[in-house]
């Protein structure tokens, strides 16, 4: 029998039995609903940048609606202006929450006239309405002064507003992408490389691994369950990926990136090769260790590695994408699961670099799964206590 | 055929083979004796890999085993283990599997013989929902399911009650006439000798005797000579310091002498003190030449073994 398939059927069945298990199936549903949960829940309970209903009383001075619209539009917040024939008209939609503010300026603009909310006031819709007043009657008396009126016009333009790095919504986007992206791979690598540190040791405590190692080498032992865990774990970051990408399309509420495609498919990628990497050294970890709490204790290393990466990849890359820190990071295959994503996430990496980086990572992987291989095989027999790394190496055979 | 070739394993300090060789035929039961810590296990486990010996091999059909040899061998470890919350037809499918089987074969196999350990209800059950010794019968059944040449069954009757016992003979049986190689280790003697036609025994990591049970009971130079003459009191025998007595009780005695005694002589001394009832002239049981195989002729180092 081929080694691949003995290798396939180890992963098979962790597929199977892991797939299967409540915990599993519950942890899908439940981050997916989450997901779908945050874009789509804030859309229904306050729709997105609803506009504010401003009610007006007949008659009104002319040109209000006009430089009310103007001067919403300045400040990018979308009204819908509601007129009204008589001010108990406008209270009682103000009362029964069919309008959200009512203004009663006198036609003649003799007064500025007032603005009423039904409880608190929107001071960005009171600013609104009363700039328009004002400007309205400043033009007026201006007028009426014997100034052109478009002069006037032209002296009320405000100032452009521009910044030497604006930010798009697609910068944001690309923030919180990167964001994402980078807490999605550390928690598939914590919560799917301790599935396998946790399978190492139960499959060592109920002793069934003397059975399996009858027949199964250990290095096809270890690389079966880490290509089967892995599968679920892509399954699960896929099915969150999508869900999120779905309901973020469907609520409208962000702009997706252009290159969103090809940042999912390096998400994905660096998800496995961080998740290979890492459960690799959880899974021999874990051999070592003969109960559960020691394999806990001997995986702290690992973990805080795994955490430094995530850290300098939110905090130092983040502000500098391109930056000698974030460079370095690049070509350690610890943090490059971290950071080469969250670069890419900000247009900030070359493709070379990416390949590179993946290179590294994966000779890295090779060769710790050649080293942990072989500490597997001569520590995943042996129930007395916890082993050191150097013994377990000296006694592993093939 | 299985051969064990001067097989040589320390840990640490501890020896726990020195040089230990045999032979285990096709079709043949072999019984593994060896007190505690005489290295049956780790010999056991250097059959399949699991520890590497520092020196010495291991040959099936004359060739060193390798994966593939070992695919078509059964292990039951003395260490019992499955996969507690996995199916029991699942899990005995997928170990079929691993020995080369295709699923469907697999599934066959596993389904035949949950029929034969009349446990084909519980297919569906987790195994940790099993009885203990219910899991045992799956343990056994796993190292059968992918139909193995060689058997190799550490402790296969602890923890059984006195049905699954007899199931375990009975396919113990039932392999070996299929012509298949049976090694199993057991502490239980009695069942040894009913179970075996050929036994070998360990101790301190050598083999100390090895051969068919009725062989090793001629080549013995004890036997035993069991005389009942009624009313005697066994007296007839007092004053001859030359006999050893094993038991005496009532009229009856039981003494060890050698295989040359000059049994009509004995029998002469025995009518002549009375009426003969009984005259019973036996090969030493197994138990026996377990004993006077490990005891060590002159007091050695301690080799006491851990594994």
């Amino acid at each position: 029998m081929s080694r691949w398939r003995s290798v396939w059927l180890v992963a098979k069945r962790e597929i199977l039995e892991r797939g299967r298990s409540r915990g599993f199936i519950f942890s899908v549903v439940f981050t997916t609903l989450l997901v779908i949960g945050s874009f789509v829940l804030p859309t229904v309970l306050f729709g997105d940048d609803q506009a504010a209903r401003i009610g007006i009383v007949r008659p009104t001075p002319p040109g209000l609606e006009g430089a009310i619209t103007a001067t919403a539009a300045q400040l990018d917040q979308p009204v819908e202006i509601v007129p009204f024939d008589d001010p108990a008209a406008a209270d009682a939609a103000l009362a029964s929450d069919n309008v959200d503010v009512v203004a009663e300026v006198p036609s003649d603009l003799s007064s500025p006239g007032a603005i009423r909310f039904a409880s608190d006031a929107d001071q960005v819709v009171s600013q609104i309405i009363s700039a328009a007043v004002v400007a309205l009657r400043f033009q007026d008396i201006v007028a009426d002064a014997g100034v052109d009126p478009g002069v006037l016009l032209a002296a009320q333009q405000p100032p452009s507003v521009d910044s030497l790095d604006p930010e798009t919504e697609a910068d944001q986007s690309r923030f919180l992408f990167a964001n994402i992206g980078a807490v999605l791979i550390l928690v598939g690598i914590f919560s799917f490389g301790f599935t396998v540190l946790t399978g190492v040791v139960e499959e060592k405590q109920s002793r069934v691994v003397e059975v399996v190692l009858a027949t199964v080498r250990a290095r096809d032992l270890l690389m079966g369950k880490v290509l089967g865990i892995g599968i679920l774990g892509v399954v699960q970051l896929v099915v969150f990926v999508v869900a999120a990408l779905g309901a973020a399309m469907w609520t409208d509420r962000f702009v997706l990136p252009e290159a969103t495609p090809s940042a999912v498919a390096l998400l994905v990628v660096w998800f496995v090769l961080g998740y290979a990497l890492y459960s690799t050294a959880l899974g021999f970890l874990g051999a070592l260790a003969s109960r559960l709490e020691e394999a806990s204790n001997a995986s702290t290393p690992v973990t805080m590695i795994a955490m430094i990466s995530y850290f300098v990849a939110i905090f130092a890359v983040i502000n500098d994408p391109s930056g000698l820190v974030a460079q370095v990071a690049t070509y350690i295959p610890a943090s490059a699961p971290f950071v080469v994503p969250l670069r890419a996430a900000f247009d900030a990496i070359s493709g070379v670099e990416v390949a590179i980086s993946i290179v590294v990572t994966v000779a890295a992987i090779w060769v710790l799964f050649a080293i942990g291989a072989r500490v597997y095989a001569g520590a995943v027999l042996q129930t007395a206590g916890r082993m050191k790394i150097r013994d377990a190496w000296r006694s592993a055979g093939e | 055929m299985l051969e064990i070739d001067d097989l040589a394993k320390r840990y640490g300090n501890v020896v726990a083979l020195d040089g230990a060789t045999f032979t285990a035929r096709p079709g043949r039961v072999v019984g593994f004796l060896g007190p505690n810590g005489a290295g049956k296990t780790t010999t056991m486990r250097c059959i399949f890999g699991l520890a590497r010996p520092d020196r010495g091999t291991v040959r099936w059909k004359g060739q060193p085993v390798d994966r593939d040899a070992r695919l078509r061998f059964g292990y039951m470890p003395e260490q019992r283990g499955l996969y507690p919350r996995m199916r029991v037809g699942e899990q005995m499918s997928y170990f079929a599997q691993q020995h080369g089987l295709r699923a469907r074969d697999a599934e066959a196999a596993s389904a035949r013989w949950l029929d034969r350990m009349g446990l084909a209800d519980r297919a569906k059950s987790k195994l940790e929902e099993l009885s203990h010794g219910n899991q045992q019968r799956i343990q056994l059944a796993v190292a059968l399911a992918h139909d193995p040449e060689l058997l190799v069954l550490d402790e296969p009757f602890s923890g059984l009650d006195p049905i699954g016992i007899a199931t375990m003979t009975e396919v113990v049986h039932e392999r070996a006439a299929a012509g298949v190689g049976v090694l199993f280790s057991s502490h239980q003697l009695d069942l040894v000798e009913d179970v075996c036609e050929d036994v070998v025994i360990i101790a301190r990591g050598r083999i100390v005797a090895a051969g068919a049970i009725e062989e090793l009971k001629a080549r013995s130079g004890r036997r035993h000579l069991e005389v009942e003459v009624v009313g005697s009191g066994g007296a007839w025998l007092d004053g001859d310091g030359s006999l050893t007595v094993l038991e005496r009780s009532g009229d009856r005695v039981k003494l060890l002498v050698a295989d040359d005694v000059d049994l009509d002589g004995m029998l002469a001394r025995a009518r002549a003190a009375g009426e003969v009832r009984m005259f019973a002239y036996e090969p030493p049981k197994l138990s026996e030449l377990f004993m006077e195989a490990v005891t060590p002729t002159s007091p050695g180092p301690d080799l006491e073994a851990s594994r």
